[in-house]
């Protein structure tokens, strides 16, 4: 039998139970609560909220220049989001995109490194460059997915070993071969400009990483909303032992997931190096990797969501750096308030699968 | 002001961060903003430039960079708004005869102190002070800046320790490379453990090249334990507070002094681009209206050698040149011949340690 | 003690589980209770343990009415029951789960209840140490400590259901040791179970239950026929039929061996028909389940062969040691009982559902079509809910004929766990139903069941295991319900 909707609210219980319930008015309820918690911190830290509100708010959006800085942190992030998705739908944690970014950047840094001074045209070198990251990020990926498969290690373990050994990697190259001549700081010489992507005059917001972000997320959609390829990842990540005795091949769609994560991150990877810093430097991959968890998460792995999601967090990280500047605040705070957001977004999917539950429980007594 | 460390950390950046203090107090009608923390462990997704922006949002009518380490960041800049005026501390884009000198940055000026003074007199308290006759050096990363200060603080040391304190016996003189101004776990040496080896073989002064206060925090403790040893501080004025008694004194910036007039200018309109590259008031090292580079005893150094060190400063002032040579690098080509006094140039991108130095020219 | 149950009655829902039982057990005896599942066996002894309470009867101890409303009563008055599942706090010590169960206020004699719990196993040669944690315990050595419990807590009248599962040769001689010993201590003991062979070893009386009536009791010397139509009623008539015809042979299994942890099954040779259903009989976990596995696929046999036969000439391919997805091409689908756990997937709508079990007709999934043939397969399968309807959202019945229509064409042999458990009659007619019009399409049936009733009515041939062995095909037809009642419980095997 199908189960009957939720009987009409009669009484303000029935009406609390239905907003608890539905999807959207609980990540409303969600937001404000967390609001509400930020509140609290930041008064108790001796600061006036609504000021710590307002400079966020006008450093993420006060400007044209606070929106294509915005748009800029958002590339990276809305890729790492939309490749997340891939793994998360297959039921999988890729906490190993931190390492699967920086890859991607060494990638694209490396073959910028080999080309440069070659006859090869700027554009011809970006484009290679990149699909170089796109490369490095799925090979990376594809580790983690191997020794998931045939090793029998859990993603999340594989996947923070991976990052440390990336971590390593870039740290080696940086401070080792492909350090700028006679210093050693973390960070290499910058590529020659005809190797970055054409910013907009006056910003590091370049439209081909822009429109790179869009395509990828339509094809994150497309591709789980849409193809068979979607549709058995889904029911892979659901039920991957049914989904086996259905034929679905799982362990090859997982690895499939792995690698078009990876190559998602690779492509943040690169762009992180041809369209923003232009050097290849250690934490290339910005946190990206770890906020792309959250927003994931928060999406409940709909890309549509992950756009608005992904664009809050990037504002809140870029609207806080300038707490620092005017009220002498860590930047952190914006880090508190994601966690904090995340939290009640979560508990508050609980309390609606707890009470969904239950209102099923009666209506089949 | 961009600052690369917390404006608190007693050291580079709280140095540049008073001298922003003393222009807002020494100009009328001149207000004093500033970031801190802008560096890539902090702050990994906002660039220098971009931080730079964001006080230019701010009202700020001049920006000042205060590292080395956010160079991309002042050519970026200043390429964005030429109209801005740019001042880079420790840099030298504007050095018509230095080796980076960017023509086109046209509103960008450097200031840097001649540190290399601070550091011979490091050397020498360092010399006076030594009973086993072993300097330790904790260097940060290796490049021309800090292999010139390097090599200053040991022409400095063996100066004093020949001729003031008249030893026969050669000085020993060791540096040892961190790989970053100050601590970063996991990435750099740790700077608590490098002064320890040095503490406990054998070198009681430490000479520290870092912008962090862990060498003088180590012989603190282990004067406590009743080893006789001892630090000199960099940068800041008031570094040797955390351990007065460890500490022989501090090489430091009045970066005021220079800043002062710099922004002066720009306030008059008569703002040229300059590179500024300027030495202690002789008159008097530590007054900090007048002298860019000090030197601020503390209360490790003896009555004997406080004297002996004043001695040696007036004889800086007196036109002393220990760039003269003869002088070998390192590896023991040579630097300057007999007689030979090495040019500007030639200090700024010092590209060795000086024969006699232990330790590493280059980055392995 | 001597216990008496006069006329009890209970029904769940339209099930009538005890329909007017009586039954008297004396002291000092080792009462038998002998049944097939869902005869009405554990629903009496619940009653008298008190978990469940009867709709009318009375039950007296030594002549005396008592009521039992609860467990905590039934303890009170003396008596104990051993349940198929070990009612103990796994992750506790033997001595604390003692103290648990006991009536003795806020601080027990932790010393004193060691030195009674050590005489008492003394008695029956148990060998427990107090101190040990449970879940280090065997299933037979958690039992022992569970009628140690009992008999400490003072129990007089001992129920055993079901208590020979899942232990060993040696614990079960100890056990049946321990409850003769019981019985000349004056217990009375009711030993509840579908084996025939343990009952006729040991107990001094043997009644028989059947869908909630007692069919009537015997005492030694047992015979065993008469138990077993007792148990399952009349027998049906005979006749005849076997695979002999080339054109018709679907399948040849031969020599197949089977290795598993707690079973090894070896050298099963039979063949499949176009067409006919073979249902495999047997206790469960008496190897049937590990063929039907084998068969699909999914259980890589250690040795022998599945032929599938190629053509009028016989031509065959060895599908042994191949890929589970090499069996699905060749038409070889598998149903599984636990349908949301291994058959269906949880979060996913009916069209889904159907999208994935269709030949994939290119790289997007063509919403309108996939549409209309949920559509379709909705009305045809007869169930209920829309194409949009989450899998989970379903009824057992609903999602069991989802599975049936899931099923892809060509369909050579379909492989069924439990096709109409937990299912109504209606829902199993029409599953049914379904089966038979895939066999008329020349797709062969081998299934599970542990409802004797099915295998015979829907088998054409039977075949029955027992701890990993398995008899010659039987033609169902002339296969009686008490023959194979016997062969499953382990009588009748040469």
């Amino acid at each position: 039998m199908v189960t009957k909707p939720a009987e009409r609210p009669e009484s303000t219980g029935g009406l609390i139970r239905t907003l608890l319930t539905n999807r959207f008015s609980s990540i409303v309820i969600a937001v404000l609560l967390s609001l509400a918690a930020t509140w609290i911190v930041i008064s108790v830290m001796g600061v006036e909220p609504v000021r710590v509100f307002s400079i966020m708010l006008n450093g993420s959006v006060g400007s044209v220049d606070a929106v294509t800085q915005l748009l800029q942190s958002w590339v990276p992030l809305v890729l790492a989001s939309s490749g997340l998705l891939f793994t998360f739908t297959a039921g999988l944690w890729n906490i190993g995109m931190e390492g699967q970014i920086e890859m991607g950047a060494i990638f694209a840094y490396g073959a910028i490194h080999f080309l440069s001074g070659t006859p090869l045209s700027g554009p011809l070198v970006i484009i290679i460059a990149t699909f170089s990251g796109m490369l490095g990020g799925a090979l990376w990926a594809y580790l983690v997915g191997l020794l998931k498969n045939y090793g029998n290690v859990n993603e999340i373990f594989g996947g923070l070993g991976f990052n440390f050994i990336a971590d390593a990697v870039l740290l080696f190259l940086v401070y080792g071969p492909w350090k700028p001549a006679g210093v050693a700081q973390g960070s290499t010489k910058m590529i020659e400009s005809q190797y970055w992507l054409p910013q907009l005059p006056g910003s590091y917001l370049s439209l081909w990483a822009l429109g790179a972000a869009i395509v990828g997320i339509l094809i994150v959609a497309v591709v789980l909303k849409g193809t068979y390829f979607g549709l058995k990842l889904k029911a892979v990540g659901k039920n991957a032992k049914a989904s086996f005795m259905m034929g679905i091949p799982t362990s090859r769609y997982m690895l499939l997931s792995f690698i078009l994560c990876g190559l998602f991150a690779g492509l943040a990877g690169s762009i992180q190096v041809t369209g923003f810093l232009h050097v290849l430097r250690n934490s290339i991959s910005g946190s990206y990797g770890y906020v792309g968890l959250m927003v994931g998460m928060l999406a409940n792995y709909q890309p549509w969501v992950v756009v608005p999601i992904s664009l809050v967090f990037t504002a809140l990280s870029k609207g806080a750096t300038g707490l620092g500047i005017d009220l002498r605040l860590d930047s952190n705070l914006s880090g508190v308030i994601q966690g904090l957001l995340v939290i009640f977004v979560l508990l508050m999917e609980g309390v609606r699968n707890r009470l969904s539950r239950g209102s099923k429980g009666i209506s089949h007594g | 002001m961009l600052l690369v460390g917390p404006y608190n950390d007693n050291g580079w950046s709280t140095a540049t961060y008073e001298g922003g203090l003393y222009v807002q107090a020494q100009i009328p009608n001149t207000e004093f903003i500033y970031a801190d923390n802008v560096n890539i462990a902090s702050n990994p997704n906002t660039t220098a430039a971009q931080f730079a922006e964001q006080l230019l949002q701010r009202g700020a009518k001049v920006i000042i960079f205060n590292s080395d380490d956010m160079k991309d960041g002042v050519s970026e800049f200043s390429k964005a708004h030429p109209d801005v005026p740019v001042i880079w501390l420790s840099g030298d884009y504007a050095w018509k005869d230095g080796q980076r000198y960017q023509a086109d940055l046209t509103n960008e000026s450097d200031i840097m102190g001649e540190m290399e003074y601070g550091k011979m007199m490091a050397g020498c308290a360092a010399a006076l002070t030594t009973k086993t006759g072993k300097i330790g050096f904790l260097g940060p990363l290796i490049n021309d800046e800090t292999r010139r200060l390097a090599d200053a603080a040991f022409l400095g040391a063996k100066y004093c320790w020949e001729n003031i304190a008249e030893q026969t016996t050669p000085l020993e003189f060791k540096v040892t490379w961190i790989g970053m101004w100050f601590n970063i776990p996991g990435v750099t040496l740790d700077p608590t453990q490098v002064a320890d080896d040095f503490y406990t073989n054998g070198y009681d002064v430490v000479i520290s090249g870092i912008d962090s206060t862990e060498a003088v925090v180590e012989a603190n403790k282990f004067q406590g334990q009743g080893k006789e040893v001892y630090a000199v501080q960099y940068d800041y004025k008031d570094a040797c507070k955390v351990a007065p008694k460890a500490c022989l004194g501090v090489p430091y910036f009045n970066w005021g002094v220079a800043l002062k007039p710099m922004i002066q200018s720009i306030i008059d309109g008569t703002y040229t681009r300059q590179f500024v590259w300027q030495g202690p008031d002789w008159k008097d090292i530590n007054n900090a209206d007048t002298s860019m580079v000090g030197f601020q005893k503390s209360d490790g150094l003896s009555a004997d050698a406080s004297t002996k060190l004043d001695q040696f400063i007036s004889e800086l002032a007196g036109g002393l040149n220990l760039w003269t040579g003869p002088m070998n690098y390192q590896d023991g080509t040579v630097f300057l011949k007999e007689g030979e006094t090495a040019t500007p140039q030639q200090i700024w991108y010092m590209p060795q340690l000086l024969e006699g130095m232990l330790g590493d020219s280059v980055a392995k | 003690m001597d216990v008496e149950l006069i006329n009890i009655h209970k029904r769940f829902g339209k099930v009538h589980a005890n329909n007017g039982i009586s039954l008297t057990v004396k002291s000092g005896t080792v009462q038998g209770i002998l049944g097939e599942n869902g005869a009405g066996k554990s629903t009496l002894m619940k009653i008298l343990s008190g978990f469940i309470q009867a709709d009318s009867g009375d039950i007296l101890l030594d002549g005396k009415k008592v009521t039992i409303h609860s467990p905590a009563d039934s303890v009170k008055l003396g008596i104990g029951m051993l349940h198929q599942d070990p009612q103990d706090f796994p992750p506790m010590k033997v001595v604390d789960n003692l103290i648990i169960g006991s009536p003795m206020g806020l601080f027990p004699d932790r010393k004193k209840i060691i030195r009674e719990f050590e005489e008492l196993q003394k008695q029956f040669n148990f060998s427990i140490s107090p101190e040990t944690y449970v879940d280090t315990l065997t299933v037979g050595e958690r039992q022992q400590l569970e009628i140690l419990r009992l008999l400490w807590l003072g129990a007089e009248v001992l129920i055993l259901d079901e208590p020979t599962t899942g232990i060993s040769a040696s614990q079960k001689d100890l056990l049946f040791a321990t409850i003769r010993k019981l019985a000349a201590q004056g217990k009375a003991i009711l030993f509840v179970s579908h084996k025939l062979d343990e009952v006729e070893a040991l107990c001094s009386q043997v009644v028989v239950f059947r869908q909630g009536i007692n069919m009537g009791s015997m005492t030694p010397p047992y015979q065993t026929d008469k138990l077993v139509e007792m148990m399952f009623g009349k027998s049906i008539v005979r006749s005849e039929n076997v695979c002999e015809k080339q054109e018709d042979k679907s399948f040849e299994i031969e020599e197949l061996r089977i290795d598993d942890v707690r079973l090894a099954i070896r050298d099963v040779n039979f063949c499949i028909q176009k067409g006919e259903v073979i249902g495999l009989a047997g206790m469960e976990g008496s190897g049937q389940a590990l063929i039907l596995r084998a068969l699909a696929g999914i259980l890589r046999p250690t040795g022998g062969h599945i032929y599938m036969i190629e053509g009028a000439d016989g031509g065959r391919i060895d599908l042994a040691g191949k890929h589970y997805f090499t069996y699905r091409d060749h038409g070889i689908h598998f149903l599984p009982a636990a349908r949301l756990e291994e058959g269906l997937i949880q979060g996913l709508s009916l069209a889904e559902h159907f999208a994935l079990a269709e030949e994939q007709t290119g790289f997007m999934v063509d919403r309108d079509q996939v549409e209309n043939l949920s559509k379709k397969r909705i009305t045809d399968f007869n169930i209920h809910g829309t194409p949009e309807s989450r899998i989970e959202e379903l009824s057992g019945g609903n999602q069991q004929r989802a599975e049936l229509a899931l099923m892809r064409d060509p369909l050579r042999l379909l492989l069924l766990e439990h096709p109409t458990r937990g299912l109504d009659i209606e829902s199993a007619m029409y599953i049914w139903g379904k089966l038979k019009q895939r066999c008329e399409d020349g797709a062969s049936i081998v299934f599970i069941s542990s409802d004797l009733d099915e295998v015979i009515h829907y088998s054409d041939r039977i075949l029955v295991f027992y701890g990993g062995k398995v008899s010659p095909a039987f033609e169902a037809s002339s296969v009686t319900i008490d023959m194979l009642g016997q062969l499953i419980g382990g009588k009748g095997w040469s």
